[in-house]
């Protein structure tokens, strides 16, 4: 199985990346490759339960329900943690398939030969 | 409905317009719930689907039997 990233740095402020940023990565769930979102700066707030409720950009599934697929698939959410304290956000609260994670998970993952596109 | 000159299938699934990772987890979910060389007989609107369609069996392994579309059929892997 092969590996892919999807580094998504928007949330709120830019509705469009994130939701784009999910289908792609259902993309990747889906042809079976071991997929990883990367939540860094402001993406991290999707971590926080219920934020991404109303996300709901035109033409596509619900941003909610693009991510609740992604992980019932397999995908994994990794959370920044430097980002996620900066904000003041409950690190014990997470939507399922989500881990905070350090800059080392992210080199681990990349440095085992993935590719990565970037939101 | 199936056309006359097309071959037999197991199951159908519509995928509407449904297109890119949308329309693939879904594809996932349904191939892996069929029984190993059982054929799905997807109709894909979605433009993006010519390219797709055969992208996507390449990498999972299922067999693209017919491409025709919106019609494809498409075999189940062995596991």
């Amino acid at each position: 199985m092969g590996r892919f990233c999807v580094s998504l740095t928007s949330a709120k402020d830019n509705r469009d990346k994130a939701t784009v940023a999910f289908v792609v990565a259902n993309a990747a769930a889906g042809s079976e490759q071991e997929t990883m979102v990367f939540l860094s700066t402001e993406a991290v707030r999707l971590a926080v339960p219920g934020y991404a409720d109303d996300i709901r950009e035109e033409g596509f599934a619900p941003l909610a329900e693009l991510m609740a697929k992604f992980t019932a698939a397999g995908g994994k959410v990794y959370v920044c943690s430097p980002c996620f304290k900066k904000r003041g956000l409950d690190e014990t609260k997470l939507v399922a398939g989500a881990t905070i994670v350090g800059g080392a998970k992210l080199v681990e993952f990349l440095a085992g030969g993935s590719p990565c596109v970037s939101y | 409905m199936q056309r006359p000159m097309e071959p037999r299938a197991d199951d159908h699934w519509d995928a509407g317009e449904m297109g890119c990772g949308e329309l693939v987890i879904e594809l996932r979910a349904r191939l892996r719930a069929l029984a190993p060389r059982r054929v799905l007989r997807l109709v894909a609107l979605d433009p993006g689907a010519r390219e797709d369609i055969p992208a996507w069996c390449g990498l999972t392994g299922h067999a693209l039997v017919l491409a025709a579309h919106p019609v494809y059929h498409i075999r189940r892997k062995e596991n």
